[in-house]
């Protein structure tokens, strides 16, 4: 188009934007007092998380992307490494449920010092890195993104497993910046070989002004399956930025359930790629806003071939002041022949000054699919509540019921040792009933 | 299948013929001169030069917008002749002194003008080259206090009724193509139904291009005071060129208390070949207000002509209780790209919308929706329902949706549902077991596709727009 | 009604055809004269409703030998509409939804494009109405299923009464039923059956593809063939289909066993 090219600016030349320069400056002044490894698999890495964020300013409300993302609680983040300091947060967490492994993500430690993985677990080898780890960005076409670049720059550690035939316990992964204030950076890479099977949850707990950024690309071989429960709890000062990136191998399945409130602003980019078709992908989303909050998801599964099967549900519960926003891409280019996709949005909203942004979107260049998509915004249902109510249920009591029943649907599908970590109390309206 | 049905939706264009007529153009170009010129060629107040020349003012500020999911070369603004007219284009008294061969040219796109051949019960004006030519039943409907006539002509009769609305719906600095047309327009049709009139007869304005290097900007305005009804249609075909001809044209609606305006548009502008070579531009900005309580609009559009289709019939519901309606069916085929749907803003409470929206993607072409549902805080009890369904026929054509929804109203609801279909080969093979041909067989299912917007057409028309898709979908088939 | 000397309306010769290289009828041969009614059973899978499909030209079927004469024209030459029109007919055992076709409308052209074949008027939409608003008491129908779209939304039984209705409108010369009885409870049998009977005569022909024995109570045929992998196994009288209620299909796998083994001994 002819106007393309003309609002970049000049290649090379500083972004102007003063979060992202005081935030390199910082990492930059770290690496001096304290080198880290120069050779190796994050160092390449990182350098070009450096030149990410120089090239490219914060996203701007001018783009499509991020037209509805006010990124105003991210600038009153300090644009520094995490500093931890105080009582160590982990001694308030639910202690593991049997039978799962929980490893716990600081930024700092390694995550697996002391551990000894379960059968089917193993460490990924610096060359498995070098050679994996970006991989699943590029192929889902994120590696780019700014949270990426962040990411890349302020990431001091990856955790990388190979997950080999079915692992029987669930993979915990946990992060909780209490009250510290500064940038968390998370990497995670998981191949799974063919046949595999894992279950993973990540919790991410914030309750100062902090940044939580997560990466985590999962590569599934053929057949295998990965059930993913995220489940993010933060709070007003707290941002959390998450890009999780799958490619899929004919065959394999997998489940995303994620669930967050809490967070001044959070942002998830669930992107999928079926590499040749043929796989199963389910995605459940559940993002809760009320006070002066943002939740944002921006979903994308592309078909790169035949006989694929997308089952997305999202919810939204906006209620305040909150702002949600949902934006999601399906598409389905000719290689994609048979696709079988079936997107739902549904989002309450419950009060005068909530806001709810929907945008799916479909490009479907294939004549032999089967694409649906639907979206509802409405409130509480008044014959629902009517019907609580003529049972002698509190119009409150009756309220919260229904609010939770809705939720229940996404929650449902978190992995069952998430309850220990009592997601409801992620939303602070629709808790349990009092008694 | 789908290569015998791709076969099927490809057949020549029946109205790429060009008359050849003097015409009266100015040279190519934009500057405030030409703003100037036309105005003056128009012998227009001096108001309308002043809201001109602030349009063309905004329009130097403003940028081309990119955000549809459209490709094509730069439009060349310096490059397009602003003002064409069939030479002596005076509007005469009577039909007898129209140029026979304009006559001519109506009678062959099958829109007859003269008083024995002309449609009963339709008015029409018909458009040529952005000049209003001649307008049938003036006398008729002025008997019931309808205005139709052509814009220019309304600048000339009515100056207030024109300095009261026009630029009201879509200011001039709405968007880049809109202040294009402010600064520019050249004709259009204007239609005022006042208090409690309901127009005895539908209105049509018929647009012919004719020209090959001609911009077109047609303005066209319907006001509907208390409690009045209207029903137009909008009816477009232009010669085959090899270039490609910018229309940016610009239609604004007003409804009063309880009024109701249908607006029906059957787009068969030239489309290009199947390479995708020549063709129509079509950059339109088409906008309802409902002003008044308990009002409607209703837009429903046959799109099937074009290059490139860029156009949003929408409605801004302020009026309680108003009522917008947005009913679609857009065929593309070959190279075209359609960027087309609607949006509906609620402003007043319980006001109301329905989207319906049917797209035909054949051949090489892209064909999107996008619309916007928007609920703003005191639109307490507003309700949206949309429906978008694409049929997809062959797998090169592109089938896009992009229906963004924005709301901030608790006591609102949204519904929007979309899918995705073919012509199976089980349902062609069910039709034909019946002794159904299969270009028929085609034709029924893709006709039973777009059911729910043609029952919305006017009766003359609706058979109209049936034929049309029909056409478009006619081809040798062994 | 048997009568060795009417004239032979649908002949099959040896037919040979597969679908995507699978080779799915094996060398079938069968003759249809004028007044007959044959019902061909077998299993699932025997080949019984690709024959079915395959003699109304279902484009999915490839085939691969033999010929079919259909009053002594090559059926096969002929395109899915151009056997509608020259009167055959198939009831599909699933019938299709088309949604948004008016099932008027579609009654309505597929009954002029017969009409036009014989020579016949096309019947203008108020005359089409009286024509199916009678033959709507055969197939005990509502008239509301008119303005519905093509079998949309239609239960089973309703979406069979429409495909006899439309058989009762295009007056067929051989019909071919596809498991018209799956599906319908008896009162609805009943009524597809009375229809069926009713339409026979001694100038047409009747093929009803079925995998049990309850349709032949209600509709008594004059043959019965048993199809087995893709070939007539054996032909008989009505007694045939008592017998095969009575035995079920176990015998059938022994003798086609036996079959299969003999062309391996003469090689």
């Amino acid at each position: 188009m002819v106007s393309a090219s003309m609002e970049l600016p000049p290649a090379g030349a500083p972004s102007g934007d003063g979060w992202s320069e005081a935030l390199l400056a910082a990492l930059a002044a770290e690496e001096l007092a304290a080198p880290l490894d120069a050779a190796g698999p994050l160092a390449a890495v990182r350098r070009r998380g450096f030149e990410g964020l120089r090239q490219r300013p914060l996203p701007s409300r001018r783009e499509e992307a991020w037209r509805f993302t006010d990124l105003g609680a991210l600038r009153a983040v300090r644009p520094r490494r995490l500093v931890t300091s105080g009582a160590d947060p982990a001694a308030h967490w639910p202690a593991p449920a049997a039978g799962s492994l929980r490893l716990r993500l600081d930024g700092a430690a390694d995550p697996l010092a002391g551990q000894s993985l379960p059968q089917g677990l193993e460490a990924l080898t610096d060359t498995d890195l070098e050679q994996a780890l970006g991989q699943t960005l590029a192929a889902t076409g994120c590696r780019e993104h700014w949270p990426v670049s962040l990411n890349k720059a302020s990431a001091a550690r990856v955790l990388g497993l190979r997950v080999r035939g079915e692992v029987a316990p669930l993979l915990e992964l946990v992060s909780d910046t209490a009250t510290a204030e500064g940038v968390l950076a998370l990497r995670v890479l998981l191949l799974l070989e063919p046949g595999a099977s894992l279950r993973l949850l990540q919790v991410h707990r914030a309750a100062g002004a902090s940044l939580t950024s997560v990466v985590v690309e999962a590569r599934l071989g053929e057949g295998s399956r990965l059930e993913q429960g995220v489940l993010a709890q933060g709070a007003d000062a707290a941002v959390l930025l998450g890009h999780l990136a799958v490619s899929q191998a004919p065959g394999s399945e997998y489940q995303l359930a994620s669930v967050s409130g809490g967070w001044g602003l959070s942002r998830l980019e669930p992107r999928v790629v079926q590499l040749a078709g043929e796989a199963i992908t389910r995605l459940r989303g559940l993002q809760q806003v009320d006070g002066r909050r943002i939740a944002d998801t921006h979903s994308q599964v592309m078909f790169a071939g035949p006989e694929g099967r997308l089952d997305q549900l999202h919810k939204v519960v906006a209620d305040g002041a909150g702002r949600s926003v949902f934006n999601g891409a399906v598409r389905v280019p000719r290689a994609a022949q048979r696709t079988d996709a079936a997107q739902l949005s549904r989002s309450l909203l419950l009060s005068e000054r909530a806001r709810v942004d929907t945008k799916p979107e479909l490009e479907i260049v294939a004549d032999d699919v089967r694409c649906a998509h639907g979206a509802t915004v409405s409130r509480l249902r008044q014959d629902e509540l009517f019907y609580l109510q003529s049972r002698g249920i509190g119009a409150d009591l009756a309220a919260r019921l229904l609010l939770r029943g809705y939720c229940e649907e996404v929650l449902r599908e978190l992995p069952g040792a998430a309850a220990l970590w009592h997601p409801l109390d992620t939303f602070p309206a629709p808790g349990a009933p009092a008694r | 299948m789908s290569s015998a049905v791709g076969d099927l939706v490809s057949q020549p264009y029946k109205y790429g013929f060009v008359t050849e007529i003097e015409t009266d153009k100015i040279a190519k170009g934009l500057s405030e001169d030409v703003v100037r010129l036309i105005s003056a060629k128009k012998q227009e107040p001096d108001f309308l030069l002043q809201f001109r020349l602030r349009a063309y003012r905004q329009w130097l500020r403003m940028r081309e917008p990119d955000w549809a999911a459209l490709g094509h070369p730069p439009i060349e603004y310096q490059e397009i002749i602003y003002y064409a007219a069939p030479r002596a284009q005076e509007k005469k008294q009577s039909l007898d002194e129209v140029d026979p061969r304009l006559l001519e040219t109506f009678d062959k796109l099958g829109i007859p003008l003269s008083e024995q051949k002309r449609l009963t019960n339709v008015a029409v004006d018909a458009v040529f080259d952005s000049v209003s030519i001649a307008t049938t039943y003036k006398e008729k409907l002025a008997e019931h206090g309808v205005i139709f006539c052509s814009i220019s002509e309304a600048v000339r009769e009515h100056p207030e009724l024109i300095k009261r609305y026009l630029g009201t719906v879509v200011p001039s600095n709405d968007n880049f193509f809109a202040a294009l047309n402010s600064a520019v327009f050249s004709d259009g049709s204007f239609v005022f139904i006042p208090r409690g009139v309901e127009c005895p007869m539908e209105l049509s304005t018929y647009f012919r291009i004719n020209s090959g290097d001609t911009g077109q900007f047609e303005r066209t305005l319907i006001v509907a005071e208390e409690g009045a009804s209207v029903s137009y249609l909008e009816g477009c075909t232009a010669p085959m060129f090899d270039t490609n001809q910018l229309h940016a044209a610009v239609v604004e609606l007003v409804t009063l208390d309880d009024a109701s305006i249908k607006y029906s548009t059957v787009q068969n502008w030239y489309a290009g070949d199947e390479h995708g070579v020549g063709g129509i531009y079509n950059f339109v900005t088409k906008r309802g207000q409902c002003r008044g309580a308990r009002s409607r609009i209703s837009w429903t559009q046959v799109e099937t002509g074009s290059a490139i289709t860029w156009k949003y019939p929408s409605c801004v519901l302020l009026g309680a209780d108003s009522v917008g309606e947005f009913y679609s069916v857009a065929l593309t085929n070959n190279r075209q790209q359609a960027d087309t749907g609607t949006k509906m803003v609620h402003v007043g409470p319980r006001t109301r919308s329905t989207i319906v929206s049917k797209g035909i993607s054949a051949g090489h072409s892209a064909n999107s929706y996008r619309g916007l549902v928007q609920i703003g805080p005191q639109a307490v009890g507003a309700r949206n329902y949309s429906q978008c369904d694409s049929m997809l026929i062959g797998d090169q054509a592109a089938a896009n949706t992009y229906p963004y929804i924005r709301c901030q109203q608790p006591e609102a609801s949204i519904e929007h549902e979309a899918s995705t279909s073919r012509i199976s080969a089980d349902q062609l093979f069910y039709l034909q077991s019946r002794g159904i041909g299969f270009e028929q067989a085609v034709s029924m299912m893709v006709s039973g596709f777009c059911r729910d917007v043609f029952n919305q057409l006017p009766m003359e028309f609706a058979a109209e727009a049936d034929k049309l898709l029909s056409l478009k979908l006619e081809g040798s088939v062994g | 009604m048997i009568r060795p000397d009417a004239p032979v309306l649908l002949e099959i010769r040896d037919l040979h055809a597969c679908v995507e290289e699978q080779p799915i009828l094996r060398g079938v041969s069968l003759t249809l004269r004028a007044g007959e009614i044959h019902a061909v059973m077998g299993r699932n899978g025997s080949g019984k409703s690709t024959l079915s499909k395959l003699l109304a030209g279902h484009p999915a079927y490839r085939v691969t030998g033999g010929s079919v004469l259909y009053r002594g024209e090559d059926l096969l030459a002929l395109a899915p509409e151009e056997r509608a029109r020259a009167g055959l007919f198939l009831g599909f055992q699933y019938p299709i939804e088309i949604p948004g076709v008016s099932n008027l409308e579609f009654l309505r052209v597929a009954t002029n494009a017969r009409r036009v074949a014989r020579g016949e008027e096309e019947l203008d939409t108020f005359a089409f109405e009286d024509l199916v608003r009678e033959r709507l008491r055969l197939v005990q129908m509502d008239a509301a299923f008119l303005d519905r779209s093509v079998n949309e939304g239609f239960s089973g039984g309703e979406k069979k009464r429409n495909e006899i209705l439309q058989m009762a409108l295009l007056e067929p010369v051989v019909a071919i039923l596809d498991e018209t009885d799956s599906g319908l409870d008896i009162d609805a049998l009943r009524t597809v059956s009375a229809g069926v009977n009713h339409l026979a005569g001694p100038d047409n022909a009747t093929l009803l593809i079925t995998h049990y024995q309850r349709l032949l109570d209600e509709i008594t045929p004059d043959f019965v063939h048993v199809m087995a992998a893709g070939r007539i196994l054996r032909t008989a009288g009505k007694e045939l289909a008592l017998e095969l209620e009575e035995r079920g299909y176990d015998w059938v796998d022994e003798e086609l066993a036996a079959l299969e083994r003999i062309p391996a001994e003469v090689g």
